[in-house]
């Protein structure tokens, strides 16, 4: 609870709230695993009910629905009534966002609060309102670089306002992502926003060459595998691209074999920039190398399939044998396509 | 034979990250939770191993919350009272857990109470209509319900409730979770549970559903919360080939939630997608459309992906490289029945039929000597996910959890419960009950219980709708000769149904009711086949 509301009195001894009938909630009699609220909580989703039903929409809601979410952030029945009451005042709405920036941060794990902002730039139609908010994504995620309500609320300003001018909302993103994953190259969230920025929503200025792009976006996901070969984020983006340019898998098996021997010492001393080598830190054999190899061997099909086979014993038996299920599946259904 | 189990950390590859070390910490946190005869690669023995899910406890941390309510810090849930008491009764349900008609009585009390007048429930009483409080309310009166006045169940304004689905839908096949609210595959999952269990399902509700799907399925295989619709969905109309980009990643409850919503939309699929042209004059055309897919492939490799390693105690996570936690027991535990019966009998071992006889012999033994053979042809490792639950999962004082050391919560304490079952048992669709509750359907029946619709339709397809839909529900089965169970049968909890997350029974007497049908008995899938 905000510093704002301490010490207040409850609603039910307000005078300014006397001309309002306070609506219990009812569970039936002696109800079953009742919920122990604090007086306080009680005394305002009490006014809240009975402004609910009396269908007042003024100031004093908005007073009414902030105590409320203060103390329960998941109340999406007071987020929605503050929302239709915003509406009903033509109230000032950057005024609604700044009000709610601290409260975004303390409570980023509420689909509401997320939510809410979402309502107000769709109401705003303002692109500067919008470069706002993705400066304060920005810096929500700084603190907290997984979180899937903000990412996915980054994800829809971008994609809704669809900015591509110079400069615009889109122009400074995969250098941003890519920063991010300078800091972690394990965030998934980074390489799943990144698919979205260069794949999936239409082609950003620029990239028209989409052949380039792909090529780009390919090293791109090779040196950072180079850097941290077991990091199953970065070849799942690897994956992403090969599939969704229709790329053969098999164009990178000779920068997959650097990963499937048992020692990096034994890579190659030659520098070849488009195949990058794993650096000394790396523990190989890489369990994702060899499940790139064994699919190339598989997509080539015929006598190769015999060689996939192997590699997903070695992942059954040897190296992933968690996933053993899984890779003898794998066997399974690769030998009948071979047959196939 | 369990084998030995794999300890070694997730390679850091000498570069540590913000992910690395979180991963690390948890590691050594779990890997304490090992009991000793699994660190060393031994044989599980239950004399020395304390493989034992804690019944009587988690069942008194459960009865606590109902009697004496819950705690202050619960009031971040009051917008989820459905939730708690759906959590509650269903893990009741896990447990084997009956309740007396006084308790059931003020349940349903409860529940109704937070019927809307407008349609639907919300998450407390007087608290505006919502697509996930409606699920759950409607799960938790499915356990404590029944026909007749005051029974709960003739108490759900069904027509209203259609309304108010019709009235949260878009035009891109996705719902709005309350007016004014978010799109996400949850609220569209809950919609598909409820309809199908209460004989709500119609065209128009399903409109352009299997689309939104199948848009939100991300590179990675597994799905994300919600695509973006405007491009596709504009003024001048549908544009098939515009991007209807993913927003968030791929994520383990909406992947289940997915999932499962693709599942129930396979009848929709199958009959309303044919592209051939009418047969008779009152049988309009098929819409014609070429049906969506998602890529089985790729989600296959997503879910079993989710699997943590052995120093993980083979607990699933939620997202790639994010921690395992409880709760993905079942959201990712449970999409594996969800495969299996999407790809059909024997897909995933070409043996499948042939060995049934023999596992029940297995099965026998395995009563005898606490042991089994594997035969098992489940994606992951079953063992694995009930040493997670058993081990991380229980909380001593009662109750089950994300992970140590953390409290436990009635969300994780069902989840990690359905996850354990999902774990124990095998629960597939069954060709012969399908056809058992063919023979005694009858669709006028089903007809008369049926809602008030939109637009007319081909009453014939309509038909097929509901039929299929009810055939396909109903027919899961376990195959009682597959299960398995870590620490001995002692540790059993009861099989559940994927697609509704409620027990198979409290499934069949609902559906029972809605469609107005008479239900054929069962029969136990490998016990059929037993000599």
């Amino acid at each position: 609870m905000s510093a704002e509301f301490e010490d207040v009195l409850l609603y039910a001894e307000r005078p300014e709230w006397a001309d309002v009938t306070p609506l219990p909630q009812y569970q039936g009699v002696d109800a079953l695993a009742p919920i122990n609220y604090s007086a306080e909580y009680q005394d305002a989703t009490d006014y809240f009910r009975g402004i609910v039903k009396a269908g007042e929409k003024s100031p004093r809601v908005l007073a009414l629905t902030w105590n409320i979410i203060n103390m329960n952030p998941a109340h999406y029945s007071a987020w929605q009534y503050r929302y239709k009451t915003l509406l009903a005042m033509g109230a000032d709405l950057e005024a609604e966002l700044r009000l709610m920036d601290d409260f975004a941060v303390t409570n980023m794990k509420t689909y509401q609060v997320w939510h809410h902002r979402r309502l107000l730039l769709t109401a705003l139609r303002s692109p500067a309102a919008a470069a706002a908010e993705l400066a304060f994504t920005a810096r929500v995620l700084a603190g907290d670089a997984k979180n899937y309500h903000t990412w996915s609320y980054r994800q829809w300003l971008l994609v809704h306002f669809n900015d591509d001018d110079e400069g615009g909302l889109w122009a400074g993103e995969r250098a941003w992502v890519e920063e991010l994953l300078e800091k972690d190259v394990r965030n998934n969230s980074a390489w799943h926003h990144r698919f979205l920025v260069v794949w999936a929503s239409g082609v950003r200025r620029g990239d028209e060459d989409r052949e380039a792009v792909g090529r780009t976006e390919s090293a791109f996901a090779k040196d950072k595998i180079a850097l941290a070969p077991n990091n199953p984020s970065a070849w799942n983006y690897l994956r992403g691209v090969l599939e969704h340019t229709k790329t053969p898998f098999a164009t990178l098996t000779s920068f997959v074999e650097l990963y499937i021997v048992s020692d990096a010492a034994e890579a190659p001393e030659v520098v070849d920039l488009d195949n990058p080598a794993p650096t000394e830190g790396a523990q190989l054999p890489c369990v994702h190398a060899l499940e790139f190899l064994a699919d190339v061997y598989e997509q080539e099909g015929g006598e190769q399939v015999a060689k996939a086979v192997e590699i997903w014993k070695s992942l059954a038996n040897e190296h992933d044998t968690m996933r053993k299920k899984y890779w003898e599946y794998r066997i399974r259904d690769g030998l009948q396509g071979a047959r196939a | 034979m369990a084998s030995p189990r794999d300890l070694r950390p997730t390679p850091t590859d000498g570069y540590s990250t913000a992910t690395s070390f979180m991963q690390q910490d948890t590691e050594e946190t779990l890997l304490a939770h090992l009991p000793q005869s699994l660190a060393s690669g031994g044989v599980i023995a239950s004399q020395n191993v304390p493989a034992v899910l804690q019944r009587n406890v988690h069942m008194q941390y459960l009865l606590r919350n109902l009697r004496q309510g819950f705690p202050q810090r619960y009031t971040g849930q009051d917008a989820s009272q459905a939730w708690l008491m759906h959590w509650t009764f269903q893990a009741f349900s896990c447990l084997g857990v009956g309740m007396d008609g006084e308790t059931k009585r003020k349940a349903r009390e409860k529940i109704l109470a937070m019927q809307h007048e407008s349609g639907g429930f919300g998450g407390g009483p007087s608290q505006a209509p919502h697509l996930l409080a409606t699920y759950a309310a409607v799960s938790a009166l499915a356990v404590v319900g029944e026909p007749g006045p005051g029974g709960g169940w003739d108490e759900i304004d069904r027509q209203k409730m259609y309304e108010f689905f019709m009235s949260v839908k878009q035009s891109d096949g996705s719902f709005l979770v309350s007016h004014h609210g978010e799109v996400d595959v949850r609220g569209l999952y809950c919609l598909l549970a409820v309809a199908t269990l209460l004989n709500l399902l119609t065209p128009e509700l399903l409109q352009g559903v299997p689309e939104f799907i199948a848009s939100c399925q991300t590179y990675e295989g597994g799905f994300g919360n919600a695509s973006f619709p405007d491009w596709a969905f504009s003024t001048d109309g549908y544009d098939p080939a515009a991007p209807r980009p993913v927003l968030g990643e791929a994520h383990g409850g909406y992947t289940f939630c997915a999932l499962a919503s693709w599942v129930f939309l396979q009848p929709y699929l199958r009959i309303y997608y044919k592209s051939k042209p009418p047969s008779t004059a009152d049988a309009p055309a098929a819409i014609d459309r070429i049906p969506p897919t998602i890529n089985m492939r790729s989600l296959i490799r997503w879910l079993t992906h989710m699997q943590g390693t052995g120093i993980e105690l083979g607990g699933f996570k939620g997202r790639t490289n994010k921690l395992v936690d409880g709760c993905y027991s079942w959201w990712v535990g449970g999409c594996f029945p969800l495969v299996d019966g999407l790809l059909g009998p024997g897909a995933s071992a070409a043996t499948h039929e042939t060995e049934t006889a023999t596992k029940a012999e297995h099965a026998q033994a395995s009563a005898e000597d606490n042991d089994w053979l594997d035969i098992d042809d489940a994606l992951f490792n079953r063992e694995a996910l009930q040493e997670y639950v058993l081990f991380a999962g229980q909380h001593p004082a009662g109750g089950l959890r994300d992970k140590p050391p953390k409290h436990p919560d009635s969300y994780h304490t069902l989840y990690c419960l359905a996850g354990l079952s999902a774990a124990q048992h095998r629960v597939g669709p069954d060709h012969s009950r399908r056809e058992a509750l063919l023979q005694s359907w009858d669709a006028d029946a089903a007809r008369q219980k049926a809602v008030a619709s939109g637009p007319p339709d081909s009453q014939e397809r309509l038909d097929s709708l509901r039929r299929e839909s009810f055939l396909d529900a109903l027919c899961w089965l376990e195959d009682e000769g597959a299960d398995k169970y870590v620490g001995g049968s002692a540790n059993r909890v009861n099989a559940t149904q994927p697609l509704f997350n409620l027990t198979i029974t409290h499934t069949e007497l609902m559906m029972k009711h809605f469609y107005q049908q008479n239900l054929p008995s069962r029969v136990p899938k490998a016990a059929a086949t037993r000599p």
